[in-house]
């Protein structure tokens, strides 16, 4: 047990709870807020395991970005002042569960029967020179590729988004809200 | 450092705790949350495949996964704003228009 | 030759096809003109043609009709002498009906109809008389049958009416199955459908083939001509527009079964055995209907049932081997008894569609010319001495007694017996339906007919008054017809009988021809009432013969059939299907649980989805 090794298995313990709380929190915020402390301890991990640029970029866009958006909706939408929904009967996470539990048995028995499982990983750091490097180099159409598909959902979150000014109905009739 | 199987491991595990999330929680704001906990743990894995193999397109794609993950929120967020626009409610089971 | 014989058989079917079209649309009188004018011209056709021919044979091709493999049918003329005869005949004698037809139907307004299966019915009856290939006269054979159905439930709006026209159709096509078989058998042996090539060639059948062949054949003309066992059409097929009756019923179609019997006579004549059967029938069938007209009241009916007897007389000349006699009858035949049922026909309008002779009477007063018509009709129907009907009915029966054996003699005596029924059930009617009664007809009640309906039969009256000219045993004309027949194979110019039996026959012939008249004289000229007990009962019902078919053959066909619809159609084929349609609806049902529009549910389907491809994942990996 290296030092590396420790460190791994703090960080992923750290992870799954807090992943774990997050997913079985009723107040949305709180939710939320544990998601960030999981992405966080992602960015760790990714740093640990030898992607520093992308450590950065997860705090930069998961939980700086993609987790504000979150929060500034709860906000805007003023989803925290009803009552949190009491949703919390066996029917309804029982499937999950058990679904759930049944597929990650059946990955860890895939996993397990393959021969790669046990190589140790060996440190290592890529800098982010090299991974920009490469990306210009091996990667530069996905790269403007991505950058059209932020500006088509840019477009497509502003539609969606933008205020009915009086007369102006939705296509569809409302659905129901029975 | 540690075996590659228990990178994979816990990637599985993150993305199976992300599903069930996505799955048991009727808030759409939840099940989006579930959504991105998926996306995370695809990038976990993707990180420890490009450490094992010491290859960057694994790093190259996880920067890609955001990328869509960003966009796909984007887009999600505005249509769950849409939707509680016109019919005030947050939760998944009341619309069955598709029902039948 | 061939230009006139093809107007001739396309004649009659123009003006079908033209009325058919668009009889609609033309104007009354034009129709008729053109259903008229069509069999006029193919009379003239016919007496051109048989001034043409004069008694020889001709034959040609109309058109290749279809062609498989070694197979090949055309659509041939057999033109020879009896063909001539025929022709003549029909053409004749239907012109005669279309006049009176158009007299006759004044008042139905679905005249264009009438006319045009009218004139149909003689295309096809000419296509019998002419055709060479068997499966062309089937064609005319099948379309007489329906023409035949058609005309007869004319009025079909009556359900008595269509369903004597169904009954027609149904037992006519009983014997067609023999035709058909028959057909087939020949080809068989022969490789021919052609009569030209089938008769030279008839010697090489075995008897037992040929009789086959003979049975067969003649249980086709049974159905057609009415014969037993399948009677039973005729007296319902009087439903029909009298002129319907008489062209149909009288002259042609009941003749066709003989004709054919006639066109194929060396296939027949070589089975001995067949021939006794046929004038079994013939004979037996004579006794038999004029046995049943005896207690008919329908004046129509009295004329059916006596068809059917004399067309059981032309059925025994076959059988007997006497063509010129049978054809000589046949002719006179279709003469007179055309001539009683347009009579008739006179009689039932100007009553306003009264048929029972027991409400009659006094009609010799009232309507005199329909009298003296319906006098010679009669006469010449019961062999009344120097008229036609008695020279044919007398050498028919001299052929018969002349021939060997035991059961000719038997034929013959039945055959005699029917000639004295014939006479009095003829009377019978006559003298009932015409004489003067206290309770008969008053002036006040009968309704004005036309002049033209009573005129246009003076024609006929007077071809079957001198009919007998044709086969006179002696005199100027001696056995003309039969010189004439000569060259068609199978034909006897001369019965060959000593002149002592020749007289004697004809002596005894017309003795009893005129005992019958004197008999129904005595019997019927005063008022009578019907009475219908005990044996008259049977003989109105023609020996139950109908109640017979319906109980034997029709009910259990109808419950054999009750029986598919209701058990095995509806409870099972039906259910089957219906059921395999309900279980798809149930299996939809049970999959609707499915979509049950919640985000949720999909995810979860996701998932389980998901658990399925790694389990088979699993699986591979791992048991391979």
């Amino acid at each position: 047990m290296t030092f590396y090794g420790i460190i791994f298995y703090l960080l992923a313990g750290l992870l799954l709870i807090s992943t774990a709380l997050a997913v079985s929190r009723r107040r949305l915020v709180h939710a939320i807020v544990y998601l960030i402390i999981s992405f966080f301890t992602t960015a760790l991990l990714f740093y640990l395991l030898g992607a520093p640029f992308l450590a950065a970029l997860e705090v930069i866009i998961y939980a700086g970005a993609i987790m504000v958006m979150f929060l500034f909706i709860i906000v805007t939408l003023q989803l925290e002042k009803k009552e949190p929904e009491r949703e919390s009967s066996l029917r309804v996470w029982l499937p999950a569960v058990v679904l759930a539990g049944i597929s990650l048995a059946l990955t860890a028995v895939l996993m397990w029967a393959g021969s790669d499982h046990g190589h140790l990983l060996k440190p290592a750091m890529a800098s982010p020179r090299e991974f920009g490097g490469y990306l210009f180099r091996e990667f530069w159409l996905p790269v403007e590729i991505a950058s059209f598909l932020l500006f088509v959902a840019l477009a497509g979150a502003l539609y969606l988004g933008r205020e009915r000014t009086n007369g102006q109905k939705t296509t569809d009739s409302k659905p129901e809200a029975s | 450092m540690v075996p590659y199987g228990h990178v994979l491991i816990l990637s599985t595990i993150l993305f199976f705790m992300g599903a069930g999330c996505a799955l048991a929680r009727r808030n759409l704001i939840m099940i989006l949350v579930g959504v991105e906990i998926m996306l995370n743990a695809a990038g976990i894995g993707f990180v420890g495949a490009s450490l094992r193999w010491g290859e960057l397109a694994g790093q190259g794609f996880v920067l890609f996964i955001m990328a869509v993950a960003a966009s796909e929120v984007a887009v999600g967020l505005a249509l769950i704003i849409f939707v509680r626009r016109h019919t005030g409610s947050m939760n998944a089971d009341k619309y069955r228009l598709l029902k039948g | 030759m061939k230009a006139i014989l093809f107007l001739l058989i396309i004649f009659p079917l123009a003006g079908a096809t033209l009325n058919g079209l668009f009889g609609r649309r033309l104007p009354r009188k034009i129709v008729e003109i053109i259903a008229c004018a069509a069999l006029l011209c193919s009379l003239l056709m016919a007496t051109a043609a048989i001034i043409n021919m004069g008694g020889g044979t001709f034959n040609f091709v109309l058109f290749q009709w279809f062609q498989a493999g070694d197979l090949s049918v055309a659509m041939d003329i057999h033109y020879d002498a009896l063909a001539a005869i025929m022709a003549l005949m029909v053409t004749f004698v239907a012109s005669i009906i279309h006049f009176y037809s158009v007299s006759f139907m004044r008042n139905d307004t679905d005249y264009v109809r009438y006319f045009c299966y009218l004139n149909l019915f003689v295309f096809s009856m000419l296509v019998i008389a002419l055709a060479d290939s068997l499966v062309f006269v089937y064609l005319g054979w099948e379309g007489v049958g329906f023409c035949s159905y058609a005309l007869i439930g004319f009025w079909y709006g009556d359900p008595v009416k269509a369903t004597a026209g169904k009954k027609a159709f149904i037992m006519t096509r009983m014997g067609d199955i023999g035709f058909g078989v028959a057909v087939a058998v020949l080809f068989a042996h022969f490789g021919t459908f052609s009569i030209t090539h089938i008769n030279p060639l008839a010697a090489t059948l075995s008897t037992g083939s040929a009789t086959l062949l003979t049975l067969l054949f003649l249980f086709a003309a049974v159905g057609k001509s009415a014969q037993l066992p399948l009677t039973t059409w005729l007296p319902d097929a009087m439903a029909g527009p009298t002129p319907v009756s008489a062209l149909i019923h009288a002259a042609t179609m009941v003749t066709a079964g003989v004709y054919l019997l006639m066109r194929l006579f060396p296939v027949v004549q070589q089975s001995p055995q067949g021939m006794l059967v046929i004038a079994g029938v013939g004979a037996v069938t004579a006794f038999y209907a004029s046995l049943s007209a005896l207690a008919q009241r329908d004046i129509k009916r009295v004329l059916a049932y006596s068809t059917i007897s004399q067309v059981g007389y032309m059925i025994l000349a076959v059988g007997v081997g006497d063509m010129v006699g049978g054809m000589f009858h046949l002719l006179s035949h279709a003469f007179f008894k055309a001539l009683l049922f347009l009579c008739a026909g006179c009689v039932i309008q100007a009553l306003a569609d009264e048929h029972d002779i027991f409400k009659m009477g006094n009609l010799d007063r009232h309507l005199p010319g329909v009298f003296w018509l319906m006098l010679v009709g009669a006469l010449c129907l019961s062999a009344f001495p120097t008229l036609g009907g008695y020279f044919s009915k007398d050498r028919i029966l001299l052929s018969t007694f002349i021939q060997p054996g035991i059961a000719y003699k038997v034929c013959w005596a039945l055959g005699m017996s029917a000639a004295f029924l014939t006479a009095l059930y003829t009377f019978r009617m006559f003298f009932i339906a015409f004489l003067k009664r206290p309770d008969g007809k008053k002036a006040s009640e009968m309704h004005q007919i036309p002049r033209f309906l009573v005129i246009i039969l003076i024609p006929l009256a007077i071809v079957a008054l001198c009919d007998g000219l044709l086969n006179l045993p002696f005199g100027v004309g001696k056995r003309w017809l039969g010189h004439f027949l000569f060259s068609v194979p199978g034909a006897v110019v001369d019965v060959r009988a000593s002149t002592d039996l020749f007289l004697g026959m004809g002596i005894l012939s017309a003795s009893l021809s005129l005992s019958g008249i004197a008999l129904a004289w005595f019997l019927y000229r005063r008022p009578q009432e019907a009475r219908e007990k005990g044996w008259r009962a049977v003989l109105f019902s023609a020996f139950y013969l109908d109640t017979a078919y319906r109980y034997w053959i029709v009910q259990p066909y109808r419950w054999a059939a009750t029986l598919l619809w209701r058990q095995i159609d509806e409870k099972h084929l039906d259910a089957n299907i219906e059921g395999f349609g309900i279980s798809f609806n149930a299996a939809s049902l049970m999959m609707r649980v499915w979509s049950t529009g919640r985000l949720s549910t999909y995810l979860k389907a996701f998932l389980v989805g998901l658990a399925g491809l790694l389990c088979l994942l699993v699986g591979r990996v791992t048991l391979w």
